[in-house]
């Protein structure tokens, strides 16, 4: 079966994101952007299940600016096939996302759509839940084990108090948790060969979709910085100020 | 003990200092490209800070000799596994032997990522691309086809054999014998020591490269010849066949890169150890000098890498160690150690001379690319030139300067430095070596006045003072440079002076320029690193004038550079001056008062 | 209009997340009603009347809904919403899963995990691993939003609401439960316990995980928790995994033995009341959110801290 991966371009794990002094928006110019960390995981899964003979073929997408080719050349080289970029500088609510997605799954039919469960900028958490409402598939959220069976994908998710196993008909939606995989490391002769497969260019205007926002940002803050507090000696130390001080005991 | 490689300072000194985009140009390099260069480095950053860096400490436990065998350090066994596997072996092997044939200057930025992230480690694919380069060169089809395939891939690995017990600096002195055998091979006996890698389990194979000698040569260097020597013999088909007669006899107990095995070899204790002559008799030396270019930028850029790895170290505990309050502040509340002047100085002195040092090494990278894919043969030979009078320098500098910069990581720390838990002592006892082999400083010195300078009668040296002069005249209307235009005018005609002293010196008396050799080379360190960081700063502030500028990265850059031309141009006329009129001090001594 | 909540439940009890969201409906003002879906659960509808606030309880009691299947509950919550102005849902696992399809068969946006009530139809919500919150204003008719428990009290129970059975049956055909494997444990759930006890990669193996941190679990009627690096090396389940990509919580008392405090992690347990740390690293940088650290060895530390509170 065909499978279409969704990979966002994010501010790398390793940036400490600040607010702009104004408090209209976070200040990410010229920070590190790497692929959504979820993303990676759903882009390596696609790989694992084509290594396994149980995908035909992976199609990565990235919606966003031009720097999103970066994104998908990067799932080109860890094993996708092609790639889709629907290019535009507006801001992507998760909603927007989901119907751009829904425009590109009917162009290229996939039986197996794999997304992040959430992305490490707005921490939505919608998108891969929406596109399954959207194209009124089943979908297997913050998995952490996904088996292809006989027309049904074996899905176990995380739960809060363990795991769930769900069975879902195919065509269906995955969004990826963390315990999925380990994405592997992009090996040298792949980064050559990814800026030789295709990668395709789609406009919103061409998918026919309304992206215009629904949310308006009035205002982003940093939160109350946390104080350090005392270092305690010992043990009975603790216990006195955590009965007496803290009052918790 | 994070890593991170700096990334944006290394594709500044790529893109806009050693001028990528022109160096992707070239001939043979037409895959390679801007966009392909940032999506490598990205990967090998991930790489490099994922998997070589967590293994650098345990490396430092060091490896064993058990029963013959080398167990090398928790978790190199794996790393290499994975390096190998990921391809990075390959970046600037040969294409026809399964590499990617990517620039010297690409592949230099990875490099210097492998050895902050594991110096030890490095060493092994370091000595594994010698070995193909030296192959690639110099052997018959035949020793090609053989080794280099699984060279390029690190499928086995390759070895330097030169120095013997009584022979060190001085190869003239190899012993090591090689007798023709009635096939066209050699039997090989002698010891050869300070063998890295000599002997380990990571890869299938290792290719030894040993100087020896054979019967009939002649004395002294034009005597050597130059041969293949394999671990597993190999057979007609590529398989690995029987055990060869060489064999590690012992591990040296080193100051620092414990990680990685320096091997006592021993050749034909049973016999002798079936060799195959690398190009012609007597040739090897000459041979090994064809690569020693890059290995010595290599070992340059190793010095680099520590300096960098100690910088970050050092940086995290200023920002995180609060010690004593704010000196002139009203405020009695202890800050950050980063607060207090010295420790900036001192952060700054490391930061300036790792950015300087990154620039030039880069420059010489793209000469080397240069010299040996230029279409013009007059480009050709000049970038021959300018990269043969940059790699003593590069060398040179940036390992003697490792030595003081890991020295300040140390000191940041204060007494937390001094002990081994901290760290940053490692980064200083794994630097010390870079100073030595591969041609101490005072050989890279004398290579400097004599070969380098001298010989062409310091016309390489003129045209780069020349463009050292031509930026400092560029820097003059941008106030915040004021100091680094000055110390480039001044320092260019410093080096003007000491370039006619050694050329005429030279001649007359060469113990002269000699004895003053090493401060001439860090004077040029300094001026052309100098020259970098105002190209930097005069490209940094065209840059801020864009849109979307990256303001904190080139605002900080220019910072750099203008701490630059304040605190370590001056030193500049103190090198002249131990050049110019120390040579009677250092001579005149006499032997006994020693 | 009214606000309609998705009651959080395992299909026989009611789960206190219901309550905290209930508290943050209640900021928004307007009528409550609780929606219960699943199958014979006549004791949650119960219970969920009992919330205060809560003006009605809507029980869809139906098979398609027994095991809280998105593709079956989404287009009855869907159905029911146009008739509010406000669908709210607790940021578990559930409410995750679910309210984002709603949304989208709704052709809104959804506001994910709010910690404060602006206005209506304005909220804050955490990005970036909370280190930024945004302020954001929703211009859809129906405000979908799930709510992050700990920034809210739970709402008391001293209601009375009347229940009343809605909704059609939706099997969609498209998904099956399979079945499931809970973590069995006679502590208090992580996400709502008043103390945590966690651990992290520095307790060195499974064993001793369990071993030194379930006396002190034990003694304080904690429930335990790990970092990620401690559950990625396999020392705890995945769900004790308490971070901004795990379970965020706000206990009274937590005591984080042996983690180093990666950013990640602070995320998900620095609003928590009292922090207590214990590591032998002075660096570690979760001194710096902690309001009592220990420096020394847990194996040491953590003992003597069960038999000091055993006095």
């Amino acid at each position: 079966m065909k499978a279409l991966v969704a990979v966002k371009r994010v501010v790398d794990y390793n940036v400490k994101v600040r607010a702009k002094a104004d408090g209209s928006d976070v200040d990410i110019a010229n920070v590190k952007m790497s692929m959504n960390p979820f993303d990676e995981i759903a882009v390596e899964e696609a790989v694992r299940l084509k290594e396994a003979g149980k995908v035909s073929e992976i199609v990565a997408v990235s919606l966003g600016v031009k720097g999103c080719e970066e994104t998908l050349r990067t799932a080109l080289a860890m094993g996708a096939d092609r790639a889709v970029h629907v290019e535009t500088d507006a801001p992507l609510e998760p909603l927007a996302v989901a119907k751009l997605l829904k425009a590109v799954v009917e162009r290229e039919a996939p039986q197996l759509v794999i997304v992040g469960k959430q992305a490490i900028d707005d921490d939505a958490n919608q998108t891969g839940q929406m596109l399954a409402a959207l194209l009124g598939w089943p979908q297997g959220t913050f998995a952490s084990k996904v088996e292809a069976a006989d027309g049904a994908l074996l899905v176990t998710r995380e739960i809060d108090g363990g795991l769930e196993n769900v069975e879902l008909k195919l065509p269906a939606l995955v969004t990826t948790d963390l315990r999925l995989n380990e994405p592997r490391f992009i090996k040298l002769p792949n980064i050559m060969a990814a800026k030789k497969k295709p990668l395709d260019k789609l406009s919103v205007e061409e998918l026919g979709v309304d992206i215009a926002p629904r949310l308006t940002v009035l205002k982003v803050a940093e939160p109350a910085a946390r104080k350090a507090g005392v270092k305690v000696a010992n043990a009975a130390e603790l216990v006195a100020k955590l009965k007496n001080e803290a009052k918790v005991l | 003990m994070i890593y991170h490689a700096p990334l944006k300072d290394m594709l500044f000194a790529l893109n806009e200092l050693a001028e990528l985009p022109a160096v992707c140009a070239l001939p043979g390099y037409e895959d390679c490209s801007v966009e392909l260069t940032e999506a490598i480095l990205e990967e090998a950053a991930k790489f490099a800070e994922g998997v070589l860096a967590p293994t650098n400490r345990a490396g430092d436990a060091g490896s064993r000799l058990v029963d013959g065998k080398v167990v090398t350090p928790e978790g190199f066994a794996d790393a290499w596994r994975q390096y190998v596997d990921a391809g990075w072996i390959g970046l600037r092997a040969p294409q026809d032997f399964g590499g990617q044939g990517l620039p010297a200057l690409v592949a230099l930025a990875a490099e210097e990522m492998w050895c902050s992230a594991n110096l030890a480690f490095s060493l092994a694919p370091m000595l594994t691309l010698g070995t193909v380069e030296a192959l690639l060169h110099h052997a018959s089809e035949e020793l090609r086809n053989t080794y280099l395939p699984r060279l390029s891939t690190g499928q086995w690995t390759g070895t330097m054999n030169l120095t013997e017990p009584q022979a060190g600096s001085d190869l003239a002195q190899v012993r090591t014998r090689a007798v023709p055998q009635a096939d066209g091979s050699y039997k090989l006996s002698g010891q050869k020591i300070f063998i890295t890698w000599g002997e380990h389990e990571l890869a299938e194979n290792i290719v030894h490269l040993v100087l020896a000698r054979l019967p009939d040569a002649p004395e002294g260097v034009k005597g050597i010849s130059l041969f293949v020597v394999p671990k597993f013999l190999v057979n007609a088909d590529g398989s690995l066949g029987a055990r060869n007669d060489v064999h590690c006899v012992s591990l040296e107990h080193k100051m620092g890169i414990h990680g990685s095995p320096t091997c006592v070899m021993s050749y034909g204790d049973n016999g002798g150890a079936i060799g195959y002559l690398v190009g012609e008799a007597n040739k090897g030396l000459a041979y090994m000098f064809t690569m020693m270019n890059h290995a010595r930028l290599g070992v340059g850029v190793e010095g680099l890498a520590l300096s960098e790895r100690a910088y970050q170290k050092a940086v995290e505990y200023a920002r995180e160690r609060v010690q004593s309050r704010d000196i002139g502040a009203a405020d009695q509340q202890p800050v950050a150690i980063i607060r207090h002047p010295d420790v900036r100085r001192m952060l700054l002195t490391m930061k300036a001379q790792i950015e300087a040092q990154r620039a030039l090494a880069c420059v010489a990278a793209a000469a080397l690319d240069r010299a040996a894919r230029h279409p013009n043969p007059e480009e050709k030979a000049r970038n021959q030139a300018l990269l043969n009078f940059l790699i003593p320098i590069v060398k040179g500098w940036c390992t003697e300067a490792a030595n003081d910069i890991t020295s300040l990581a140390v000191q940041v720390h204060g007494g937390m430095g001094y002990i081994e838990e901290t760290g940053v002592a490692q980064y200083y006892r794994d630097a010390r070596i870079t100073a030595i082999y591969e041609g101490t400083t005072g050989i890279q010195a004398l290579d400097l006045v004599g070969r380098k300078t001298a010989a062409d009668g310091g016309r390489v040296a003129r045209a780069l003072i020349g463009e050292v002069r031509r930026t400092a005249e560029a820097l003059s209307a941008d106030a915040q440079m004021a100091r680094l235009a000055e110390g480039l005018r001044d320092g260019a005609e410093r080096a003007e002076a000491c370039v006619a002293y050694v050329v005429d010196e030279f001649a007359r008396d060469a113990r002269r320029p000699a004895a003053g050799s090493v401060a001439f080379l860090k004077l040029m360190g300094l001026l052309l690193g100098g020259w970098q960081m105002g190209r930097a700063a005069l490209i940094a502030k065209e840059r801020l004038a864009e849109e979307g500028a990256d303001v904190a990265f080139l605002s900080a850059k220019r910072a750099t550079a203008a701490f630059y031309g304040a605190h370590l141009l001056p030193q500049v006329g103190a090198l002249a001056a131990s050049l110019l009129d120390g040579a009677d001090a250092v001579l005149g001594c006499d032997d006994a008062a020693f | 209009m009214a606000i309609l909540l998705i009651a959080e439940h395992d299909g026989k009890t009611l789960k206190s997340a219901t309550h905290h969201a209930a508290s943050a409906a209640a900021r928004v003002g307007g009528e409550l009603h609780v929606l219960v879906a699943g199958q014979s659960v006549g004791d949650v509808a119960a219970a969920a009347a009992k919330i205060a606030g809560v003006a009605k309880v809507l029980v869809a009691d139906n098979a398609a809904y027994a095991h809280n299947l998105a593709e079956n509950v989404a287009p009855l919550v869907a159905e029911l919403a146009k008739d509010y102005s406000h669908v709210f849902a607790p940021a578990t696992t559930a409410g995750k899963n679910l309210l984002p399809r709603v949304a989208a068969l709704l052709d809104v946006m959804q506001i994910s995990d709010i910690v404060a009530v602006e206005a209506a139809d304005t909220f804050v919500r955490p990005i970036y691993a909370g280190n930024v919150l945004a302020t954001v204003k929703s211009a859809d008719p129906v405000k979908v939003v799930t709510v992050r428990t700990t920034a809210f009290d739970a709402a008391a129970e001293t209601g009375s609401a009347a229940i009343e059975a809605v909704g059609a049956a939706h099997d969609a055909g498209l998904s099956r439960f399979v079945g499931a494997e809970l973590t069995v444990s006679e502590r208090p759930e992580l996400a709502s316990a008043k103390v945590i006890v966690s651990g992290g990669r520095a307790l060195g193996s499974s064993e001793q995980f369990h071993g030194v941190l379930e006396p002190l679990a034990d003694k304080l009627g904690a429930a335990v928790g790990a970092s990620r690096a401690a559950v990625d090396a396999g020392y705890a389940p995945n769900d004790y995994q308490v971070g901004q990509t795990g379970k965020v919580v706000a206990p009274e008392l937590y005591v984080a033995v042996g983690i180093s405090g990666a950013i990640q992690h602070l995320a998900g347990m620095k609003d928590s009341k009292v922090i207590v740390a214990i590591n032998k690293d002075e660096e570690a940088p979760i001194f710096q959110v902690a309001d009592y650290g220990i420096v020394g060895d847990l194996f040491t530390v953590v003992p003597e801290l069960v038999a000091e509170l055993s006095k």
